[in-house]
């Protein structure tokens, strides 16, 4: 039977380490369930890339770059190779160097060969196998461990360099890797006799020689060398990369070790810490090994692929952890009841990550958030949140998470992440746990998950407290942390709005993906019972969301999942040649069956499945159910190649498309966006108040301009003098950047809603007035917005008065132009308006952002987001406690606040480097404003804009909401 | 639940041994386990080189810990806003841990100001100590009652001032009045708030001058016509006491100066009270009403619970705050307090 023998055949070739098959057997039992789809016969008759990569539990990871994108890293690669860019720490010493000219020929012939070799190369391991069984004696055995491994990608990076130079001098090499003798217990290895703790600790499989049952006439001493016969995975050996099967340990941070001492030397570790190994690579036999050396001496002397990628392929975990192992964080999840019985050591700690010096000052205390945990609910009422400590130097933030009777611990440093923000961040990371293994109990409490947690935690961390490292090699890295803080913590997804017209043909092709009509290849076709309904899907475009099918909260998850993974800045910078990721998913509000059940029906207790195939720059998440009306999962399925083809052909047919969506991109910002720069006005320190208006060509424009331009003057010359540029003057000498007179006022206003009656805003306007003139008039802020349109109306906080004026005098050209702000001139410079209903929200797209590259335009979207933070904070704080985290929960909750919140920082702010010493640096001043509405939807926006004009942010508002089509 | 919705409570004890020296604030004392607990964690974390500063509870309760001179610990509980199910608007907004941060500091600045640095930095005799900081309480209850009276400066330690209507004349005075008491720190108070104040003065650290303005308040609400204080300034003379010399002159105005060891009280207020404010008492009078009409409960009576201004100042602080934690992110800045705010 031809599928039976092809699975057979696979299965060899599946080992990654180059091991054999003596477990076969058991192993094809374990790989049922895979192979159930090659059986399933498609079209194509050739496997795909990613089989080999599914797990034992039927996940999938699987990332591959496109083809340009390897060649141009390579392209950079042999351009780098004499200035000796060495991104990875590790050193390596060699006895011989590669000629530049060989490296170039290697290089060379591997971007032309990779293609087509891709496949070739995979047969010619499997046949190469039997030979390679047989070098290798018996020591295999741990073909199915290769199987559990994170999804690394270590064969994929190599078959193309199989014909590389064969190097043929003995080397010495010293590798470094990082050694953790306290997590034995938790490695799923066994102690076996014969292994010890070189196989334990380190990874390293030897076979002493009589165990083989060959005699080497070279080492028939007692004291046998250490060749390093095979690898474990996941074992630290494994994961550094440089340590290759064949190589042979020559001496463990400079002792050398034989198979006599090396346990003695090994048991030596305390605790964890990085060790150094020199291992001398053989002269090669065969050329498997020697292309193995070559490729990692590629990888060394610089990275083909960023960082990023290699985080997610599972390479390098360790390295990039020890490299921001001095800053204190840690997570912990910790048992609150203990055992008083038999008090173990550590015993209460379930699962831990990162061991490290700064980390392991924090687990000393774990007393503390215990102690604390069980004891403020009672004092306070409530339970903990977080904790601010200080470790030496660096302030953390701890945070806190009860469920059931355990408590996850998650300590941050301060200056990554604000203590206003570490509640949304820490409740993302859980959702996130919880969607992807159902409970935090049952992510933490399997032994088998810890390097999968590792990984995810690496991630966590890396992408916290070092974003800049992460995305290395693309284009330069905007470290704006409190921008990808705010936007990644709203509830919402990055929308794109698209023309109708593609947006309609987009929505026409995903459904009718969605309604599984697969033709000959659906099961209908065979008569057989649905593997899986789909209960929708999303798509993206180089992380701009532009189509979404699924219900808000489900959206949510796939995104956490989405944005933990960083797969929505990788197929934006990086074309993708193939991803493909399936898993087992909760769904929250599926898990949680909270959802408002109509009468008559029961959501159907089904398992969920979430397959996201990425092509190119689009991706497309989709979420599976089985059970219910499919049929019901047995055991842990892997990804069905009908489903997975079937998305591939949805987005192969979206590239139609992708003309389309690009010449959007590329489209000029619809709301008109101005770059900070141009407002900077370049004057003199006496008279700069004055020449404000003349120098500046914008200013002169605004107040030449229109009548609604002068207007705006007059306002802001009269507050301008009065408030900050005043201040701003006597505070130039100070080396401050930016100079903020600040006011803040949460005040509520009038509904913005269009069905707000003149006489509720008459009535709030007249609540402000008295508040106005009750003497806040000092701090410039509260009062400003609502002070500016005073001169013109007789009762200036009559907003009904003002909409009508608004619109008489700019009637057409305004809405023509899509321009957000009122006046001549265009004075937004940023906004992101988040619709909660939808989970959605937009913003400029980075292309719109860069364009408006000026000298301060990005230091003030930094601080916008920053300021985003604080007001979105403040918000949130003004809803009722437990709706925290869903500020989206049906309306009539009543906190009688009001239906509108609105938050202004009036922000001053000078060019960054000025280094005229007479003149004092010229000044902008501009505002940050938040404001969230609960009716008639729940929306919450945010604007950021020069301060010379009136606003009336409501209209901005209206207008951007009105061009969102969903 | 151990503590009232809202209140804050203070404890403070000997940072070494963890003896309670007192507690303060809230009606309901809390249990001494809890105390006990409060501070072992505190001690705990310092044995392992971990500092911990600040504790957040869900529906904003706060703790906040804090040891000074490594001999005296300040911590303060603040229970959350809105306790079990009904959350009226009406209660007191929550803390933040600046302000909290800034409780500890500024009774810790108390407790100097009264007792002198020395007495407390070295504690030879626990018992003595409580009993002496019993004269602290009236201070530091009025600090925890952070509203008194729409004052602010506790919190933004910039001193509640009003603009008298005739200042240049009690500048003029209270000048005057400083010079003949061989002093250069003279002050006029208020309703509670500056007045006028010699240029001296002004210099003063600006807590040194709201804690000193606290103090006229919590001496004049005594009701004694005039008083000779010693006192310590917590940033200017934290180990060497001057005379704080109080005179009533009438309800609500007290007027002081800050002086060494002459004149005695009894020649400054027969001799130089009379000479230098009884023929200002009319201007003073005059003064008293603007002081009425400053206080927000006269002022704003419409205005719900929440001062606008105690939340302005509030969100000042939070913003200076976090702008000095994150010093990257140099963008909020906040001009810094010139020593006088004058309000209204």
């Amino acid at each position: 039977m031809a599928a039976r023998h092809y699975t057979a055949e696979r299965t060899v070739s599946s080992g990654q380490t180059e091991e054999d098959g003596v477990e076969q057997d058991s192993n094809d039992s374990d790989r049922e369930s895979a192979s159930t789809f090659s059986s399933s016969d498609y079209s194509d008759d050739l496997e795909p890339e990613w089989l080999d990569d599914i797990q034992k539990n039927g996940e999938l990871f699987y990332l591959e770059l496109s083809e340009g994108e390897e060649e141009a890293a390579l392209a950079q690669a042999a351009a780098n190779q004499g200035v000796s860019t060495n991104h990875v720490r590790f050193s390596e010493k060699e006895a011989e160097i590669i000629t530049e000219q060989n490296k170039k020929q290697r290089c060379g012939s591997r971007a032309k060969g990779e293609p087509t070799l891709k496949r070739l190369a995979r047969i010619l391991r499997r046949k190469r196998r039997p030979s390679q069984r047989r070098g290798g004696g018996k020591d295999g055995g741990k073909d199915n461990s290769a199987l559990s491994s994170p999804p690394t990608s270590i064969l994929k990076n190599q078959p193309g360099q199989r014909q590389g130079v064969t190097v043929q001098q003995q080397q010495l090499k010293e590798v470094c890797v990082y050694l953790n003798p306290k997590r034995l217990g938790g490695s799923s290895t066994p102690l076996s006799d014969s292994g010890g703790l070189l196989e334990v600790l380190l990874g390293v499989v030897h076979r002493p020689s009589w165990s083989r049952g060959q005699v080497d006439p070279a080492v028939v001493r007692q004291e046998e060398r250490l060749t390093v016969h095979g690898l474990i995975p996941n074992s630290p050996a494994i994961k550094c990369g440089q340590i290759l099967i064949g190589d042979v340990l020559v001496a463990v941070d400079d002792v050398d070790v034989t198979s006599e001492n090396i346990e003695r030397v090994l048991s030596c570790i305390p605790g964890p810490t990085q060790v150094k190994l020199t291992l001398e690579t053989v002269a090669l036999v065969d050329g498997s090994s020697a292309s193995d050396t070559s490729s990692v001496r590629k990888t060394k002397a610089s990275p083909p692929v960023s960082q990023l990628v290699r985080l997610l392929w599972g390479e390098d975990t360790a390295e990039l952890q020890m490299s921001i192992g001095h800053i204190p964080h840690i997570v912990m999840y910790l048992s609150l009841k203990l055992d008083s019985a038999s008090p173990q050591e550590e015993e209460e700690i379930l699962y831990q990550y990162p061991v490290s010096e700064a980390s392991s000052q924090l687990k000393g205390v774990r007393g503390i958030f215990l102690t604390l945990c069980d004891m403020l609910e009672n004092v306070t009422g409530g339970r903990i949140i977080s904790s601010s400590l200080l470790l030496g130097k660096h302030l953390v933030h701890v945070s806190y998470w009860k469920e059931s009777n355990n408590l996850l611990v998650i300590g941050l440093p301060a200056e990554r992440v604000p203590l206003l923000y570490l509640q949304t961040v820490v409740g993302d990371v859980v959702r996130t746990l919880k969607v992807m293994y159902g409970s935090l109990d049952s992510a933490f409490c399997k032994v088998d998950h810890a390097p999968r947690l590792d990984h995810f935690f690496c991630l966590f961390f890396q992408q916290l407290i070092q974003p800049s490292r992460l995305r290395e090699g693309s284009f330069p890295p905007p470290t704006d942390v409190s921008g990808t803080l705010f936007l990644q913590g709203l509830p919402a997804v990055r929308w794109l709005t698209l023309p109708p017209e593609i947006k309609m043909e987009v929505d026409t092709v995903l459904s009718d993906f969605e309604s599984s009509d697969f033709g000959e290849m659906s099961e209908d076709f065979f008569g057989l019972r649905r593997l899986y309904v789909i209960l929708g899907s999303c798509l993206f475009y180089k992380s701009y969301l532009i189509a979404n099918h699924l219900p808000k909260e489900d959206l949510l998850d796939v995104c956490l999942y989405c944005q933990h993974y960083c797969l929505l800045p990788l197929a934006s910078e990086q074309r993708v040649g193939q991803l493909v990721i399936w898993r087992e998913v909760f769904p929250q509000q599926r898990a949680n069956g909270n959802s408002t059940a109509a009468p008559g029906y029961d959501q159907p207790q089904g398992r969920h499945f979430l397959l996201i195939v990425g092509l190119r720059h689009f991706m497309q998440c989709v979420l599976l159910e089985a059970g219910g009306c499919a049929s019901p999962a047995l055991g842990s399925p892997g990804p069905d190649c009908v489903y997975v083809d079937q998305v591939k052909a949805t987005l192969l047919q979206l590239e139609a498309l992708e003309a389309g969506i690009e010449e959007r991109l590329n489209a000029p910002p619809a709301p008109c966006l101005s770059c900070a720069d141009w407002f900077l006005p370049a004057a003199t320190a006496r008279d700069r108040l004055d020449s404000l208006a003349s120098s500046s060509p914008v200013f002169s424009k605004l107040v030449k301009g229109s009548s609604a331009g002068s207007r705006g003057r007059s306002l802001f010359g009269e507050k301008a003098r009065r408030s900050s540029p005043q201040r701003s003057l006597s505070d130039s000498g100070s080396e401050g950047q930016m100079d903020a007179g600040s006011g803040s006022g949460s005040s509520m206003a009038p509904g913005l809603s269009p069905h707000s009656t003149p006489d509720s805003a008459r009535k709030l306007g007249g609540r402000r007035d008295s508040l106005g003139s009750g003497g806040s008039d000092g701090s410039g802020g509260s009062g400003g917005l609502f002070k500016i349109p005073r001169m013109k109306h007789p009762n200036p906080f009559y907003l009904g008065t003002l909409k009508k004026t608004l619109t008489e005098r700019e009637t057409e050209e305004m809405y023509n132009t899509m321009k957000l702000t009122s006046g001549a001139e265009n004075t937004l410079f940023h906004y992101v308006l988040m619709e909660t209903v939808q989970g959605i929200f937009i913003a400029p797209t980075h292309r719109e952002v860069a364009q408006l590259s000026g000298s301060i335009h990005p230091q003030l979207i930094r601080n916008f987001h920053h300021c985003c933070l604080s007001i979105r904070a403040a918000f949130q704080q003004s809803l009722p406690a437990r709706g925290r985290r869903a500020a989206d929960r049906p309306q009539g909750g009543g906190w009688g606040l009001g239906p509108v919140k609105e938050h202004g920082v009036l922000f001053q702010c000078k060019p960054e480097n000025w280094t005229d010493q007479r003149k004092p640096a010229p000044t902008m001043t501009y505002w940050v404003i938040g404001r969230m509405l609960l009716e008639p939807v729940p929306q919450e926006f945010y604007v950021c804009f020069h301060d010379s004009v009136a606003e009336v942010p409501v209209e901005m508002a209206f207008r951007l909401s009105f061009g969102l089509a969903l | 639940m151990m503590l009232q919705d809202g209140s804050t409570q203070l404890l403070c004890l000997t940072a070494s041994s963890g003896v309670p020296l007192f507690t303060r604030g809230a009606s309901k004392q809390l249990p001494f386990s809890v105390i006990g607990s409060l501070n072992g964690v505190h001690m705990f974390g310092g044995g392992q080189g971990v500092v911990l500063s600040c504790c957040e509870t869900e529906d904003g309760g706060k703790v906040v810990w804090r040891v000074f001179h490594d001999s005296v610990m300040l911590i303060a509980v603040a229970a959350g806003g809105q306790g079990g199910a009904g959350r009226s608007s009406s209660s007191k907004e929550v803390e933040e841990e600046a302000c909290l941060q800034r409780l500890l500091e500024n009774v810790w600045s108390c407790m100097v100001l009264v007792l002198g640095q020395d007495e407390l930095a070295n504690v030879r005799n626990v018992e003595r100590l409580k009993r002496d900081l019993r004269s602290c309480f009236g201070l530091i209850d009025q600090l925890l009652e952070d509203r008194h009276e729409g004052i602010l400066g506790n919190l933004t330690h910039c001193a509640d001032s009003l603009l008298p209507p005739n200042p240049a004349l009690l500048q003029d005075a209270v000048q005057g009045f400083a010079q003949a008491a061989d002093s250069e720190f003279g002050c006029l108070v208020v309703h509670g708030r500056i007045a006028a104040a010699t240029e001296k003065w002004w210099r003063l650290a600006p807590q040194e001058v709201v804690l000193l303005s606290a103090l006229m308040r919590s001496l004049s609400a005594s009701g004694s016509s005039s008083c000779d204080y010693p006192v310590f300034l917590p940033h200017g003379s934290p180990t060497v006491a001057h005379r704080l010399l109080r005179f009533h002159l009438l309800p609500g105005a007290d007027v002081c100066v800050l002086c060494g060891p002459t004149p005695s009280l009894h020649r400054a207020e027969s001799g130089l009270v009379v000479r230098f404010w009884t023929p200002l008492v009319e201007t003073l009078r005059d003064c008293l009403a603007v002081g009425e009409r400053c206080l927000p409960e006269i002022c704003h009576p419409p205005l719900p619970s929440k001062d606008p201004l105690l939340g302005a100042a509030k969100a000042l602080l939070h913003l200076q705050y976090n702008a000095l934690l994150h010093p990257g992110g140099d963008f909020v800045r906040l001009p810094r307090g010139e020593g006088s705010e004058r309000q209204h």
